[in-house]
């Protein structure tokens, strides 16, 4: 009964358009004041220790990096060593992107600041040279969702908080089903280009391959940092955020100078902005999940689920609905605070891996940012293709398919997540 | 020109305490990493660091109460829209103001309990103190256990950041009542830096 | 009538010696109250965490926990710091004259200002050093990376050993020693057991240089407001659960080293009296600094009721 009065008060007050974080927040106190003795000062306290805890911070600090590295330059030498390998084929520019995309995502925890990052140089380049706007943004719009999926994510960070799995395994997690989604996407790119025989670029030689190669090595630098140092012992997952920023930092500014010294206040006052909204509604979550726990709801929750005899497949199949269900209406930090606590309990009692199961919600938080009527990649690339979203909508329905399928892919074939970490050392 | 000045408070504030908080956990690395280093080693024990977690949290729950006060006013905090988006102009305009009503009562309430807790939880006492009156009955507050920093101190950003994103809600429903319109967030676009070169490659020639 | 509620919160695992006596403390107070009390418990942090714990007790918030002594010393009661000291108990026999001596007595009487009443002590062990090297000498600790809980004896017991100590979130703990980011650690063998920190680790020393122990505390207003009658049952409550988690805490130690033997990945040191004794000299420094913090009558007095001798 409480449950349903805090899910119809939660859904009620999101549905007015408020800020989610808000909604979160009044349900919690509405439903304290009015149903238990918990006092109210509590919520208060809550509002601070809710995100004081060290795994946390690596989300501004990825945030910090990814504008960095988005502003710094890093994105354009990357996509000009992708088009001088893979320029010369079928839609060679858009397999160019998605490679880009790749190679971003290795280093960069935000699928937006992927999108931001590639399409708006890429996209420019492929009107110009004939590409329809909406094949591009299509690509653009999925082939940027790789940003939460390859190494490190935002999204993985709020997984693990909220599940205390680890951070580092769930990055490493990523990996394979990453290049995999990166050739399902680049396939059906390239069926199409040949199709509709989109122009293809000259092929470059080896000597301007490797000169693209070593312009874009100090970005591409940073995957052996994050990856090297955690798993070198340098540093924590945490403070691999941390070192990442300083490493985008310096390149942006002493190597690749494209950016200015005089431009890092504002880099810094954006990324503040995102980090603080997004810490803002993770302390919004920890006081919902707070009241969940304190009324007992999520064991209840789990417990039903339990009880309806679903197997693990059909668990996973439901949780993989409500998942895309919710991908309609909420962005992924919301969504798995709110979920990933009530689904967790269930999922370890039917002997899903942690880690697995984080990159699954993972993969269905992608698809979630490329439908409407939410949906940040879609919004991005419109606002940078200036084209509507009934429009992209339309343009990105090949792409999209294909990531319903890998989802099913990666939900019933769990070696392909956890066999790297497993290599690894880290499960 | 209160408002300008408060601006820029905030805005410098925030970028301050984000650039600091990574600095921090930076040297930390560093440091430890020094440490094992033969000879350097001896150098490095004497620096004491076992505080930088701690304050780089610090500073981060600092940024994140007072940088969802800008967010507010940069129109940064994301809610489902969908509905109301569906709506006649007047219909959506009578939501938005009330979702902007809904949270400068959500962090008004919060700054309210915020202040609260913070004056039960050693401010009280350490006014007392600063008076020349201490009670019995009135406890000095706790310290964080790294910095041995009072947590009132700490713990104030909430009463603090609260009051402020309070402010910003009224001041953006205001604008919203007279002028219809709201601060709207562009996410692929950094203010103040110039729009990327777009790309330029050599076509196959056929 | 509905029952009374106390909610019991703490931030280990069910199966914990700590989470065994609060099971075995909730049984018995609902069963000697006849059910007018009634015990939730909230392991694993699920309600409030290391850090917040003792202000929502404060508030009212839980009605009793079980943290470790040292968090007594940021809450303002720094002679609680006296149990980090290092060294300063031989045996279980000596920590236990002190707990239920005077001065146990006396340092419960100071949280009460606070808001808090303590109720027992809880023993846990005594900590062990574990690394990924035999550290058998003071000198081996030499710019050895060491995790510490935040804890100003334990940072400078770390120093006067010449290792550097670390402070890192136990989550983090695991991999950290995985992957080098610490080179070692300290703590009780079931934690090194439960946790898993055998696994990434391949030496062990019996140094027993620390202790662990919990407080069971709980709001003052709340306890003092109870009903005379079932006031006395939760005290017979506590005693009885306080047997209990003692004796469940040296079989559990015990039997995690039995596991932690069996798994063939550390080896495990029991150093020589000589050793101990290099190791003692190399920390009285810290007994020394800490008189500022503690204060010299505290230690004295632990001292003395620990029956603790300076080493020669
Ligand atoms: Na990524
Ligand atoms: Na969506």
């Amino acid at each position: 009964m409480n449950a349903l009065i805090i899910f119809s008060l939660l859904l009620a007050l999101m549905l007015t358009g408020m800020p989610i974080s808000i909604s979160l927040g009044l349900t919690v106190m509405t439903f304290i004041v009015t149903m238990t003795q918990v006092p109210i000062e509590s919520v208060a306290l809550k509002l601070f220790t809710g995100i004081e805890k060290w795994e946390i911070m690596a989300v501004p600090f990825f945030i910090l990096a990814g504008n960095f590295l988005t502003h710094g330059g890093v994105a354009r030498r990357m996509i000009n060593f992708a088009t001088s390998m893979v320029g010369h084929f079928h839609g060679g520019l858009a397999l160019a992107s998605i490679l880009a995309c790749s190679m971003f995502a290795l280093v960069c925890g935000s699928s937006v600041a992927t999108v931001v990052a590639i399409g708006s140089i890429v996209l420019p380049a492929m009107v110009a040279h004939g590409y329809p706007m909406r094949f591009g943004a299509g690509v653009i719009i999925t082939a940027g969702s790789l940003g939460i999926l390859m190494l490190p994510s935002i999204p993985k960070v709020i997984y693990a908080i909220s599940t205390n799995t680890s951070i580092g395994a769930l990055f490493v997690a990523g990996l394979l089903p990453g290049i995999m989604l990166a050739l399902m996407l680049a396939a059906v790119t390239w069926y199409i280009a040949r199709k509709n025989n989109y122009p293809r670029l000259a092929r470059m030689g080896w000597k301007a391959r490797f000169h693209a190669f070593r312009k874009s090595f100090w970005g591409l630098l940073l995957v052996v940092i994050i990856v090297g140092g955690i798993w070198s012992g340098a540093f924590t997952a945490t403070e691999a955020a941390a070192m990442a920023a300083v490493y985008s930092f310096f390149v942006a500014i002493f190597v690749y100078k494209d950016l200015k010294l005089r431009d890092v206040p504002k880099v810094l006052k954006d990324s503040a902005n995102m980090s603080a909204m997004l810490l803002y509604i993770i302390t919004n979550a920890v006081l919902f999940s707070f009241v969940l726990t304190n009324e007992n709801l999520p064991h209840q929750l789990a417990d039903w689920l339990l009880s309806m005899n679903l197997g693990q497949n059909g668990f996973l199949f439901v949780v993989n609905l409500v998942l895309l269900g919710a991908g309609n209406f909420m962005d992924p930090s919301s969504i798995i605070l709110i979920m990933a606590p009530i689904f967790f309990p269930a999922a370890m009692q039917l002997g899903v891996n942690p880690v697995h199961f984080g990159i699954l919600i993972d993969v269905n938080m992608e698809v979630g940012l490329c439908h409407p009527p939410v949906g940040l990649n879609l919004y991005v690339a419109s606002g940078i293709s200036k084209l509507g979203i009934t429009e992209l909508t339309k343009a990105v329905m090949p792409w999209l398919l294909t990531m319903i399928v890998f989802l099913v892919i990666v939900t019933y074939w769990p070696w392909l997540t956890l066999v790297v970490p497993q290599m690894m050392g880290m499960l | 020109m209160f408002n300008k000045a408060l601006n820029h408070l905030e805005e410098i504030l925030i970028s301050f305490l984000m650039a600091a908080a990574t600095l921090v956990i930076f040297v930390a690395v560093v440091h430890r990493y020094l440490a094992g280093v033969p000879y350097i080693q001896d150098l490095a024990l004497k620096i004491h660091m076992s505080w930088a977690q701690e304050l780089c949290i610090i500073l981060f729950v600092w940024m994140c109460k007072f940088g969802a006060a800008y967010g507010v006013r940069t129109g940064i905090h994301v809610g489902v829209d969908v509905v109301i988006n569906r709506m006649s102009p007047a219909n959506r305009g009578r939501f938005v103001i009330f979702g902007l009503l809904a949270g400068a009562l959500f962090t008004g309430a919060i700054a309210v309990l915020g202040g609260t807790f913070v004056w039960d939880n050693g401010a009280h006492h350490a006014f007392l103190d600063l008076i020349g009156q201490p009670r019995e009955d009135v406890f000095e507050g706790p310290t964080t256990p790294d910095l041995e920093w009072p947590t009132w101190i700490v713990y104030s950003a909430i009463p603090l950041g609260s009051a402020l994103m309070c402010y910003r809600f009224l001041q953006v429903c205001w604008n919203f009542y007279k002028t219809g319109e709201l601060p709207k967030h562009d996410e692929s676009h950094v203010e103040g830096i110039d729009e990327q070169t777009p790309l330029d490659v050599k076509e196959a020639k056929q | 009538q509905a029952p009374i509620v106390i909610k019991f919160s703490h931030v280990v695992a069910p199966d914990t010696p700590k989470g065994k006596g609060a099971q075995r403390f909730k049984e018995l107070a609902e069963q000697k109250t006849g059910g007018k009390v009634k015990v939730e418990l909230y392991p694993n942090s699920q309600l409030y965490k290391d850090k917040e714990e003792m202000e929502a007790l404060q508030l009212g918030s839980v009605q009793m926990l079980a943290p470790s002594l040292a968090k007594f010393g940021p809450l303002g009661v720094k002679e609680f710091e006296v149990f980090d000291l290092p060294f300063l108990f031989k045996d279980t026999d000596s920590f236990r004259a002190v707990t239920d001596g005077q001065l146990g007595a006396d340092l419960f009487k100071k949280l009460e200002p606070k808001g808090i009443k303590g109720l027992a002590y809880w023993d846990n062990g005594f900590h062990i050093m574990s690394a990924n090297k035999p550290l058998h000498n003071v000198a081996d600790f030499k710019g050895m990376k060491m995790r510490i809980q935040s804890s100003k004896v334990l940072d400078a017991q770390m120093r006067a050993l010449g290792a550097i100590p670390q402070v890192m979130a136990f989550s983090e703990l695991y991999q950290a020693l995985q992957t080098g980011v610490v080179d070692g650690t300290e703590g009780v063998p079931s934690n090194f057991y439960t946790q898993k920190i055998f696994e990434v680790q391949k030496h062990m020393t019996m140094s027993n240089h620390g202790h662990l122990a919990y407080a069971v505390i709980v709001n003052k207003k709340f306890w003092d407001g109870l009903p005379a009658d079932i006031r006395t049952q939760l005290e017979a409550a506590i005693k009885e659960s306080t047997t209990y988690a003692n004796a469940i805490a040296s079989t559990e130690n015990g039997r995690a080293l039995e596991g932690i033997k069996a798994s063939g990945r550390v080896t495990i040191y029991t150093p020589t009296p000589a050793e101990i004794n290099e190791w003692k000299k190399a920390l009285m420094p810290v007994h020394k600094e800490m008189e500022s913090r503690v204060g010299k009558t505290t230690i004295e007095a632990a001292y003395k009721a620990a029956g603790f001798v300076a080493p020669k």
